[in-house]
């Protein structure tokens, strides 16, 4: 209550630290205080008081936690989620189990002075709960590429690092700039991006797959269906026939083998592309190397 | 019934599978599908109406079959307007059988069905065994009240079972538990429906002793039936034809209550009639709701189960006002 | 022909037979009667030859033959019994209905036979219901409806007919049509076996009467053997006189106020 109290008589002294926020978050702001404690909104809307750097961090996304590595705070991660599998050494910080709808008990365990968890709604009641415990939780929602400076930046406050944040993103723009210079060919390939088969989910407008499939030159057949993952129908991708089938390992075996996928003339021609998921998923520190790595599969296009 | 009410049933089926061919979430003409059917004209569309629509109307009729010849035989043996497969908890039962399997890794859906009739089998001495227990097995409210409490019980140890699982797992499983017919392919059909055929010949078998259960136990035992035996028969068949159902489209619930009733308020004097009646108009039912659950939100998919309990609930509400 | 031996029954799980010791005989052409109070054991007896319940000791048979050693198809066969309640769950056309006494003498996919056919139609024309035969039977009024059941346990044919209570809710004519019929089946070289709280009807038509006291045997014999006040006053635990009607000959049961009008 304090803090949310200061914040808002400050407000209008709050400085904009991010580009390009998208339109369904709100663009977080920190205000530089005389003794390096600063504030910033969250995207719960929620005002975090940062400044002290964070010594006990636990991150419970696979993004940040991939982040806090690359922004050399590896060493301080004393929890992540089941989920977050890199890099390797995030093999070695405690794994506290979900990192959607959260175990608290389970965090407060390793005694974090900072919890990174993704903004979704059923993560916002463990937020409360480990708020009312006093410590301090960013919620984070990095759903598409424009999140991602935004993300770093906010950790890298966290961190009382921002010279460190600034270099992160540079690169991180700078590799994916390298792929979207390339040239679009003549004919752009489309793309079925497989998701989950029970009920059929894709990638539809606004996810962050999308945009990347957009950068790399090849054009999502969904791309106009408003929802980030919207579920589609067999017959429909039938009559949109891809010139691709984007899939993870696992799901490609399945298609492969199901008479029902055989109508998709992609899956009847082996037209499958198997996607590295841990890799592509998410839009995170290594979004330059999925980026190539997805023009390399679709266009056959290396990029150095 | 009267040869005209079957040609009528028929009449009805074929239209809900000329629906079910023409409309989809890609519209094709008429011509596109005539043509597809026999394998000329667009290469797409003959792989939508060939290897999508064909196998998923057959799949529907043979659930649909299942289903309205289940509920047929369970009304009455359980001498019960309300009983079906679904409100009894059996096709809850039947999806811990199948969800157990398929976190075993034995999926292939000519095992599946055995799996979910364990499961139905389970439910069904359960959901008698808490009917006697409330000391009103003839009671028609007690029975249903155990088929919930029994389903509830069901839906917890699925969740158990899903509980190590990962969000996409749980989400797809939970998808099936609402029913749906987007699974189909020739193959399973096939192997539904061989097990949809033994049940329902167990049953037309049966057909003379569910005539006689119907009536009550003792006037049963006085005309000659053994009624400990023919009861657990008709279950036996009831459950498999239930637990097939599942296997193959998940729960879909009310089609059991609906169809008899609708067959009995046709005229089907014999429960064999209300049995080949309901078979029919399952078949009919089923096809036509999936054609709404896959046409009204396309290209999203309804769940088939949302779409019959959309249907099935008022009936059932009409129908326990008049009982009660 | 129906004969119980020495028959001991007991429900599952209690601690108290129902009846014990009950040695009857019903013969052919002859109305045998079983009366007794509420809950003096009547029912089992029927639960009993239904194969519901089976006897602790002692041995119910059919023309010699125990019961336990026959199917329920074969007992069928020989005995026709109509309970004291059923309802249909669906309702049923009556000929449908008095078809289903064929049962035990079909397969499981063979049809009517014109020998079926025969026996429904010997049967409703008895029962004199021939003319209702295409009315359903929620349409039926109480007598109907029992002449209806009585007409299915003649199409199920055998030898022995067995009633429980079947003029319960009568009015006092369907009664006597009830009485009538079976006292005609009798003289057809049946063995009919009536469970009844009529006393009076039961000792005008029966040839013998067992009456039962707290699932015993209180006295088993002729309408005159059995009608005696002093008996009939301890086993009903009322008042009553026995004295004999005028216009018929038979014994009839008199109750008295328990207590003196003032």
């Amino acid at each position: 209550m304090f803090f949310r109290q200061r914040a808002a008589s400050s407000i209008a002294l709050l400085a904009t630290l991010v580009v390009g926020a998208s339109a369904a978050c709100s663009a977080p702001k920190t205000e530089r205080r005389p003794q390096a404690v600063a504030f910033v909104r969250d995207d719960f809307g929620d005002t975090i008081r940062v400044g002290a750097p964070a010594r006990r961090i636990v991150s419970l996304n696979p993004v940040t936690t991939e982040m806090l590595f690359a922004l050399g705070a590896g060493s301080r991660l004393v929890g992540r989620s089941h989920w977050d599998l890199y890099p390797a050494a995030a093999l070695a910080v405690p794994d506290i189990g979900n990192a959607m709808q959260p175990n608290a008990e389970a965090v407060l365990g390793v005694h974090p002075d900072l919890v990174v968890v993704y903004a979704s709604p059923s993560n916002r009641a463990a937020t409360v709960q480990l708020r009312k415990a006093g410590i301090n939780t960013l919620a984070i929602r990095d759903d598409h590429i424009a999140d991602i400076r935004r993300t770093i930046e906010l950790l890298a406050r966290a961190l009382d690092d921002t010279a460190a944040g600034k270099i992160l993103a540079d690169s991180i723009e700078k590799s994916l700039a390298a792929v979207s210079a390339r040239p679009r060919p003549a004919k752009v390939p489309t793309v079925y991006w497989h998701v989950w088969d029970t009920p059929i989910l894709t990638i539809g407008h606004g996810s962050y797959l999308d945009e990347l499939v957009n950068i790399v030159g090849a054009k999502n057949i969904f791309g106009d269906l408003p929802e980030p993952s919207p579920q589609v129908t067999l017959e429909e991708i039938v009559r949109r026939n891809p010139d691709f089938i984007l899939v993870g390992p696992a799901s490609a075996k399945k298609l492969r083998e199901s008479p029902l996928w055989r109508s998709v003339p992609a899956v009847r021609d082996g037209r499958l592309l198997l996607v590295d998921t841990l890799l592509v998923g998410r839009p995170g520190v290594r979004l330059g190397e999925a980026a190539r790595s997805l023009r390399a599969l679709i266009l056959k296009d290396t990029v150095r | 019934m009267k040869p005209r009410v079957y040609v009528a049933l028929l009449i009805a089926l074929a239209l809900a599978a000329l629906a079910g061919l023409a409309l989809g979430p890609v519209s094709l003409s008429p011509a596109a599908v005539w043509s597809a059917l026999f394998g000329h004209g667009d290469p797409n569309a003959v792989s939508i109406v060939q290897a999508l629509r064909l196998p998923r109307i057959a799949l529907g009729i043979v659930i649909g079959a299942g289903l309205g010849m289940s509920g047929a035989a369970l009304q009455s043996t359980l001498r019960n307007p309300l009983a079906e497969p679904y409100l009894l908890g059996v096709s809850g039962g039947a999806a811990v059988g199948a969800v157990a399997a398929v976190s075993l890794h034995y999926s292939s859906l000519a095992f599946l069905p055995i799996a979910a009739f364990a499961g139905a089998l389970l439910a069904v001495t359960l959901v008698l065994l808490v009917a006697r227990a409330a000391g009103a097995r003839g009671d028609p409210r007690v029975l249903l009240m155990a088929g919930v409490v029994v389903g509830a019980f069901a839906n917890a140890a699925v969740m158990v079972l899903l509980a190590g699982e990962s969000a996409d797992s749980v989400r797809g499983a939970l998808w099936w538990m609402m029913g749906s017919l987007s699974d189909a392919t020739w193959q399973g059909t096939r192997w539904i429906a061989i097990y949809v055929g033994i049940g329902g010949v167990l049953l037309f078998a049966l057909g003379r002793e569910i005539e006689l259960l119907a009536l009550g136990e003792d006037p049963a035992a006085a005309l000659g039936v053994d009624v400990e035996r023919a009861t657990r028969r008709v279950y036996l068949a009831a459950s498999l034809l239930a637990a097939v159902t599942v296997a193959g489209a998940g729960l879909i619930g009310f089609v059991g209550l609906v169809v008899p009733a609708i067959v009995r308020a046709l005229g089907a004097r014999s429960v064999r009639s209300a049995m080949l009646g309901a078979a029919i108009a399952g078949g009919a039912l089923v096809v036509g709701a999936d054609v709404v659950a896959r046409t009204v939100r396309a290209p999203a998919e309804l769940p088939l189960g949302a779409v019959t309990a959309l249907i099935g609930v008022p009936f059932f509400l009409m129908r326990l006002r008049r009982m009660t | 022909m129906i004969r119980f031996d020495d028959v001991v029954l007991r429900y599952p799980r209690s601690a108290r037979a129902a009846v014990s010791h009950i040695t009857l005989d019903a013969p052919r052409g002859a109305i045998t009667a079983i009366v007794g109070p509420n809950g003096s054991g009547k029912s089992t007896l029927v639960r009993a030859l239904l194969g519901r319940l089976l006897p602790e000791s002692g041995a119910i048979s059919l023309d010699g033959t125990p019961i336990a050693q026959l199917t329920r198809l074969e007992t069928a066969r020989r005995v026709a019994l109509v309970p004291q309640r059923e309802e249909p769950a669906f309702p049923l056309v009556v000929r449908d209905f008095i078809a289903l006494g064929r049962y035990a003498h079909g397969g499981v996919w063979s049809g009517e036979t014109p020998a079926d056919r025969a026996a429904i139609a010997q049967a409703a024309e008895r029962a004199g219901v021939a003319e209702y035969l295409e009315r359903r039977t929620v349409e039926l009024s109480g007598g109907e409806w029992q002449r209806v059941r009585i007409a299915r346990a003649l199409a199920q044919g055998g030898d022995a007919l067995v009633l429980d209570e079947p003029t319960a809710f009568l009015d006092v004519a369907h009664e006597m049509a009830v009485f009538e019929l079976l006292d005609a089946l009798a003289r057809e070289k049946r063995a009919v076996l009536l469970v009844s709280h009529q006393l009076n009807l039961v000792a005008r038509f029966a040839s013998s009467i067992a009456l039962l006291h707290a699932g015993t045997l209180a006295a088993f014999g002729s309408p005159d053997d059995v009608m005696r006040g002093d008996l009939l006053e301890r086993v009903y635990e009322w008042p009553l006189v026995v004295s004999r009607d005028p216009a018929v000959g038979a014994p009839v049961l008199v109750p008295l106020r328990h207590r003196a009008p003032r």
